[in-house]
């Protein structure tokens, strides 16, 4: 199909003979696969597109099983990607023109003061069971989302925490009431924790809602079955015809079938795709980067624009961090660009600001965060820690002994803190460093003693579900000047002043209160084979829908 | 006879009982209740949400009526609740217990075969380099660390010939090599053990009168030698359940295969409490089962047994 295919791609479906003759060839493979380049790379678009294929079954690597996929707990990127294909939302985030356009609801408005929103629900579209996405549907799904489900437990979405109530209007509109203003509303029902799903799905218990099996979506893709642990199928629903308004298919998936596999062994993920045992696989390591190009394979960087950029969140209120100099020592004692030189790759974008620079209303905060360890030194010693033999810094006879927890979800999270381990001990600070230790960080998550969260969170738009309430796990602990300041941006009623307090928000959080640690861009790099094309949403999630093979 | 068993069942089912209490007791040493930690992975719980979980799945009520109510619900089957991934929990492992029991079976079988094998060939060669090359094969099985030989593997025969598929796809390949790569390592206790009492077993008087008799050295072998050189390896391969169940962890990872290994990795990382608590206790029954199945064999190997009362003889070799 016109692309530049490397030579004779090794297959795994290959008939007995094949094998024979590929065991026979090994040598004459490997030497051939060295010597194709053309490497082709990219956040979106595949090698050189022609017209889609149709047809084939698209067989994707997640890193870890997933068992609960309860869709308002969909805040981890194993659930979040395969939703993605199962269950469609109100509104659409494109990453390209950075507005959100319309989806399921055919057009969106919101009142002045932000705190009433009406959507007018597209005409025939309808759930996997048949029955139809109307807005009665959208009611009873906003309902759960804004309220929660008491029966089954399950808890109010984060992203909805103002919702009031909704009520059907009209022939096919329903009008949104929130208790609060919140400018940010909208954006959060393009999350994929906002997926509509069939009224009967709501009505399951929580072990029915958490079954995959069980939850039905009016998505482009339909579950057909399951092995526990080890893989899920879908099949793509021949009538879907109401993708996102930008979406470049308008119509039915190309691909017949989805495969979703699970490869926990991050060191095969590269090879399942050089031999085309996977077609797209998520959490490729740095390392293997380079080989997988140079087999002409695919590396895909998917920019999280939805989520804020990996940081170092700070337990607000914590003792040794109370002063604000402590933190700014910090903040200027981490050199961002030795980490993207030794643990990252070219993927990577070093992180500017607390929003990705892809998100709208990053601001561009790199003067205040370049390296500087002299001005550490300065900062710590006026803030009275005082080097102590061994190094570390004290004061009123404690060390300045951080410790940081984090999920092992990133490949990269656990060397670029060890990274700063040593940066930080030229200037005084010992870290201890529990990144990617999932064990230590379940009890961490609520102890407030643990100094730093590293981590990176979904953000529509406003910062303040992430840094806000008291009880959030990242910060445990509110900052009062900080939470006035988000009341204000999410009541803010022109664009101009929503920007500008978003500005205002990240000045806060990244120079003045130095509550978060930035570290690089969110992006979750996926490699793909060489026959692959598919593009990603601002949340990472491959869009299954536009996908399509070249060879089949 | 009979009093041995009862004897015997009794301690097993007196083990089963405290390995439960342990871990309910070790449970309530963490720093916070079960539900509070699971709802904790997503930003600012409810307070009215934790308190109506805590209530739905009992976790408010007293620690001694836990305690009993939980024990009770083990006779109905009822194992709890795990909300991590939100199924019952003798559900959530029962989905998977066939695969691991699979696996480890075969694998525990295999590795008999090549502990016999082992033994046959090093006890029975006639060249002193392979008496020495075999002798040395346990200490090598021993020291290779299952997820590395497991990645080499995969690494060879899936990545660079493509002759077997990185997941479990159901063809030889993909059953045997994982097999394969746990047996190897639990096959090395059991030969180590095995040969050491074939050895004990030779320095006998009998085994002079069966060669003075002219008997050859491979009948004596598997005509007497084993016989009486079983009971210390049956006792080692007991205790290899736990080497085969961590192992299985293991080799389910590598192999990306569903089992209890995939279900003990992520109830421990997610602090699911009930889901661990359900595999401990499956684990230690396992355990004790085997090992009580060991222990019943023991009088068909050797009567005495029953008759001295020190039971605890044939684990006296092994140690």
């Amino acid at each position: 199909m016109g692309n530049t295919n490397p030579p004779a791609k090794r297959r795994i479906r290959a008939s007995l003979s094949v094998k024979i003759l590929t065991v026979l060839s090994v040598a004459t493979l490997a030497l051939s696969a060295c010597g194709s380049g053309a490497p082709a790379t990219g956040n979106a678009a595949g090698p050189v597109s022609t017209e889609p294929v149709q047809g084939g079954t698209f067989v994707y690597a997640e890193v870890a099983p997933i068992n609960n996929w309860q869709t308002q707990a969909a805040r981890f990127y194993e659930k979040s990607n395969v939703l993605n294909s199962v269950l469609d939302r109100l509104t659409y985030f494109d990453t390209e023109s950075g507005k959100l356009v319309s989806w399921i609801a055919s057009e969106f408005s919101a009142s002045k003061d932000q705190t009433e929103f009406t959507f007018t629900i597209r005409d025939g579209v309808t759930f996997s069971d048949g029955t139809p996405l109307d807005a009665k549907a959208v009611k009873e799904n906003l309902d759960a989302l804004g309220l929660g489900i008491k029966d089954a437990q399950v808890a109010p979405n984060v992203d909805f925490a103002s919702y009031k109530s909704s009520k059907v209007v009209g022939k096919n509109q329903v009008k949104v009431t929130l208790k609060a203003p919140d400018a940010n509303f909208l954006r959060a029902t393009s999350s994929v924790t906002a997926g509509l799903v069939s009224p009967a799905t709501l009505k399951l218990d929580n072990a029915g809602q958490s079954a995959i099996a069980k939850i039905i979506g009016s998505g482009p893709f339909v579950f057909e079955s399951e092995k526990t642990d080890e893989e899920v199928t879908f099949a793509k629903r021949a009538d879907y015809k109401w993708a996102p308004e930008t979406a470049p298919n308008q119509g039915a998936a190309y691909l017949d079938k989805l495969v979703v596999k699970y490869l926990p062994e991050v060191a095969h993920r590269a090879g399942a795709v050089q031999t085309g045992q996977v077609d797209l696989v998520r959490g490729l390591q740095p390392v293997d980067e380079q080989a997988l190009k140079s087999s002409g394979d695919q590396v895909l960087p998917a920019q999280g624009v939805d989520l804020t950029t990996n940081m170092a969140a700070v337990r607000i209120g914590n003792g040794k961090l109370a002063d604000a100099k402590v933190r700014q020592a910090l903040q200027v004692g981490i050199d961002r660009q030795s980490i993207k030189d030794t643990v990252l790759s070219d993927s990577y974008v070093i992180a500017d600001s607390v929003l990705n620079h892809a998100a709208p209303g990053f601001i561009d905060l790199s003067a205040d965060l370049a390296y500087n360890p002299e001005k550490s030194k300065a900062l710590l010693d006026e803030a009275g820690w005082v080097v102590g033999a061994d190094g570390v810094r004290e004061k009123d006879g404690k060390k300045l002994e951080l410790t940081i927890t984090s999920s092992n979800n990133s490949v990269v999270i656990k060397p670029a803190f060890e990274l700063i381990e040593q940066q930080w001990r030229e200037i005084g600070v010992k870290l201890i460093n529990r990144a990617a230790d999932n064990t230590f960080l379940a009890t961490a998550m609520i102890d407030p003693n643990i100094e730093f969260f590293g981590t990176r969170q979904f953000a529509y738009g406003g910062l303040g579900p992430v840094f806000g309430p008291a009880n959030n796990t990242q910060t445990l602990n509110a900052d009062t000047e900080l939470n006035a300041l988000f009341a204000k941006e999410r009541a803010a009623t022109s664009e101009a002043e929503h920007k500008e307090l978003v500005a205002e928000e990240q000045r806060q959080l990244v120079t003045e209160k130095a509550l978060s640690l930035v570290l690089w861009d969110e992006v979750q790099v996926y490699g793909g084979n060489s026959d692959a094309h598919v593009e990603f949403t601002s949340g990472t999630a491959p869009i299954f829908q536009g996908a399509w093979k070249t060879g089949k | 006879m009979a009093a041995y068993i009862a004897r015997r069942i009794g301690q097993a089912l007196l083990v089963i009982w405290l390995a439960y209490t342990l871990v309910f007791l070790a449970v309530q040493l963490l720093p916070n209740d079960p539900v509070t930690i699971f709802l904790s992975a997503d930003a600012a719980a409810d307070p009215a949400t934790i308190a109506a979980m805590k209530a739905q799945y009992g976790y408010d009520q007293p620690l001694i009526v836990q305690y009993f109510s939980q024990l009770a619900g083990l006779f109905t089957g009822d194992f709890g609740y795990s909300l991590a991934s939100g199924q019952p929990v003798a559900e959530r492992i029962g989905a998977v217990v066939g695969s691991t029991l699979v696996l480890a079976s075969s694998a525990f079988v295999t590795a008999v075969v090549f502990a016999v094998v082992l033994v046959a060939s090093a006890t029975l060669a006639r060249k002193a380099w392979l008496k020495r090359l075999v002798l040395n094969l346990p200490p090598l099985f021993a020291a290779v660390p299952v997820f590395w030989l497991g990645l080499v593997l995969l690494q060879v025969l899936s990545i660079k010939l493509g002759i077997m598929s990185l997941f479990p796809d159901g063809s030889f390949a993909s059953i045997a090599v994982p097999v394969l790569v746990l047996a190897i390592h639990v096959s090395a206790p059991i030969a180590q053990v095995l040969l050491k009492s074939v050895d004990n077993v030779h320095a006998q008087p009998f085994i002079d009168v069966l060669r003075a008799k002219g008997a050859s050295p491979s009948w004596i072998f598997f005509r007497h030698t084993l016989k009486n050189a079983a009971a210390p390896a049956m006792t080692i391969s007991g205790i290899t359940v736990g080497t085969l169940l961590a192992g299985s962890v293991i080799t389910e990872t590598v192999f990306a295969r569903s089992g209890l290994g995939q279900v003990v990795l992520q109830s421990v990382t997610a602090q699911d409490v009930a889901l661990v608590q359900g595999l401990v206790l499956l684990t230690a029954t396992a355990f004790v089962v085997v090992n009580l199945v060991v222990d019943l064999l023991y009088p068909l190997l050797d009567p005495r047994i029953l008759k001295s009362g020190t039971h605890g003889a044939p684990r006296a070799l092994v140690a």
